[in-house]
C-alpha cells in the first residue's frame, strides 16, 4: 500500500478529531462520547505496533505453561478450562500476571502505573 | 407522549401543564425523562423513567417493583427521590415518576472537584447511614422480592460462570478469580434488602453530602456485604485510589458506623470476598457490556471500549489474590 500507512491514517484521523472537532463541541454527553472514540483510536493504535509481539509473547508463555502447541485463542481456552477444573499447572499466576499486564499495555498502559 | 404525560399528571397532581419534557442521554432498555411541570404558580421538577423499546437487562426489576421498592425505602427513612406514580401504561409502556432531586451523580466529579470536599468528608458515614437504614428494612415488607433458593455467594457465583459463558471467549484471570471465591466461601449472614449497586456514581451528592439514593434497579434479598464491598471495588474510587471507600474515605469507619447501626459484627476481612465477586462482576459487566454493542442492541463507542477495558478489573483481581496470599 502507499503512504500514509495505516499508522499514520489513523494519526491523522485522531488529530482531526481532537484539534478541529473536540474544540467545536459543547454537549458535555458528545465531548464524553468523542474523548472515548479518540481513546479507541489510541488503543488501535498500539495494538496495530505492538499486538503481534505481545501475542506472541502470551502464546510462547502458554505453551511452555499448558505443554501443547496451539493456536493462541485455543490454548487461553484450555487453560481457563483447567482453571475452572482445579488443575490450573504451577505457574498459572504468574503467566495471568503477565498475561493481563499485555492486554492493558494495548487498552490502558496508564492503568498499570496505578499499581505498586 | 406530551399529551398521555398531561393527563397522567392531571390525575396525580392536578390540572396543570407540561412545560418542559426532555429525554435524558443513555439507556436503551430504560428511558429516562426531565419532565417540569407547572401547577398554578408552583413548578415541579419530575423525573420520569419508563421502559424501552430495546432489550430488556436480564436481572433487573421490572419498573412496577422498583417502584414499590423506592416507596418502602422511603417509608423507612431512606433518602430516595420522593416517588409519586405507577403508570402501567403510558402510551404503551410502563413508566414511574419521581421528585426530581438537584445533585451530582457523576463519580469522577464527585471524588475530585473541589466543591464537593466537604461532602467527601460527609459521605463514609452517610453512606453507612443509608444501608443500615436499607438492610434493616423487616423482610415481611418485601414479599414480592423472590426468596433465594441457594446461599446469595452461590447464586453470585452460578450467575458469574453463566455470564463467562455467555462471551464465548476465554478469561483465564476470571476464571481465576472465581475459583478461589469457589474454594473459599464466605460463612452466613442474614438475609437482608440489598440495593445492588450502592456506589458512588450512584449517590446523589450535593455540596454538604448525600441527597439520595439512586437506581434501584438491581434491589434483591441477598447478603449485607454485597452492598458494603461494592463501593471498596477499585473502579469505584474513580482514580482516588489511596480511598478505598469509593476514592472519598476508609472502610473501616464507614464499616464500624453501619455495625453499629445495625447491631452487626461484620470484619473488614469479611468484606475481602465480597470485594473480589465485586471485581469479578464489574469485570463481566463491562464484557457484557461490549457485547451489547456488538450485538447491535445498542451501538455505542463507549460500550465497545469496556470490552477492552475488562481487562483492569481482571489486574485488579489478580493484585487482591496475590496480596492475600
Amino acid at each position: 500500500m502507499d503512504r500514509p500507512t495505516l499508522d499514520e491514517l489513523l494519526e491523522a484521523v485522531s488529530e482531526f478529531v481532537e484539534r478541529e472537532i473536540l474544540p467545536t463541541l459543547q454537549d458535555p454527553r458528545l465531548r464524553f462520547q468523542t474523548l472515548v472514540a479518540l481513546n479507541a483510536l489510541g488503543i488501535a493504535r498500539r495494538e496495530l505496533t505492538l499486538g503481534e509481539a505481545l501475542k506472541g509473547e502470551d502464546r510462547q508463555a502458554l505453551v511452555s505453561l499448558l505443554g501443547v502447541e496451539a493456536p493462541l485463542e485455543e490454548l487461553l481456552r484450555l487453560l481457563a478450562e483447567r482453571i475452572r477444573r482445579g488443575e490450573a499447572p504451577p505457574g498459572t499466576e504468574a503467566f495471568l500476571k503477565a498475561h493481563v499486564a499485555r492486554k492493558l499495555t494495548v487498552a490502558n498502559p496508564k492503568y498499570l502505573e496505578r499499581y505498586p | 407522549m406530551r399529551e398521555a404525560l398531561g393527563s397522567a399528571l392531571e390525575e396525580v397532581l392536578g390540572p396543570g401543564e407540561v412545560i418542559r419534557l426532555q429525554r435524558l442521554p443513555g439507556g436503551a432498555s430504560k428511558e429516562a425523562w426531565a419532565v417540569d411541570y407547572r401547577l398554578g404558580e408552583t413548578l415541579h421538577p419530575l423525573f420520569l423513567r419508563r421502559a424501552g423499546g430495546g432489550v430488556i437487562y436480564r436481572d433487573t426489576l421490572s419498573l412496577a417493583t422498583e417502584f414499590r421498592i423506592l416507596q418502602l425505602a422511603q417509608a423507612h427513612g431512606v433518602r430516595v427521590p420522593e416517588p409519586l406514580a405507577y403508570f402501567p401504561d403510558l402510551e404503551g409502556r410502563e413508566a414511574f415518576l419521581m421528585r426530581r432531586l438537584e445533585g451530582e451523580s457523576i463519580g469522577t466529579r464527585v471524588v475530585r472537584r473541589p466543591e464537593f470536599e466537604r461532602a467527601r468528608k460527609a459521605l463514609p458515614q452517610a453512606m453507612a447511614e443509608e444501608l443500615a437504614k436499607i438492610h434493616t428494612i423487616p423482610l415481611e415488607r418485601i414479599p414480592f422480592l423472590p426468596k433465594p433458593a441457594h446461599p446469595p455467594w452461590r447464586t453470585a457465583l452460578d450467575l458469574a460462570y453463566q455470564d463467562l459463558d455467555g462471551l464465548a471467549e476465554p478469561h483465564p484471570a476470571l476464571e481465576w478469580g472465581l475459583r478461589w471465591l469457589l474454594e473459599h466461601p464466605p460463612n452466613p449472614r442474614p438475609l437482608v434488602l440489598v440495593h445492588g449497586d450502592f456506589r458512588i456514581g450512584n449517590l446523589l451528592v450535593n455540596e454538604e453530602g448525600l441527597v439520595a439514593v439512586l437506581d434501584w434497579e438491581f434491589a434483591h434479598l441477598g447478603d449485607p456485604r454485597e452492598d458494603l464491598a461494592w463501593p471498596l471495588v477499585r473502579a469505584w474510587r474513580f482514580g482516588e485510589d489511596a480511598k478505598r471507600l469509593g476514592g472519598v474515605g476508609e472502610a473501616g469507619p464507614f464499616l464500624e458506623r453501619y455495625n453499629a447501626l445495625t447491631g452487626q459484627d461484620i470484619g473488614e476481612e469479611e468484606l475481602f470476598w465480597w470485594e473480589v465477586l465485586g471485581n469479578v462482576r464489574w469485570g463481566l459487566g463491562a464484557l457484557k457490556q461490549a457485547r451489547r454493542h456488538l450485538k447491535g442492541e445498542e451501538r455505542s463507542v463507549e460500550l465497545a471500549v469496556l470490552g477492552r477495558l475488562a481487562a483492569e478489573m481482571e489486574y485488579e483481581i489478580l493484585f487482591l489474590l496475590e496480596r492475600h496470599g
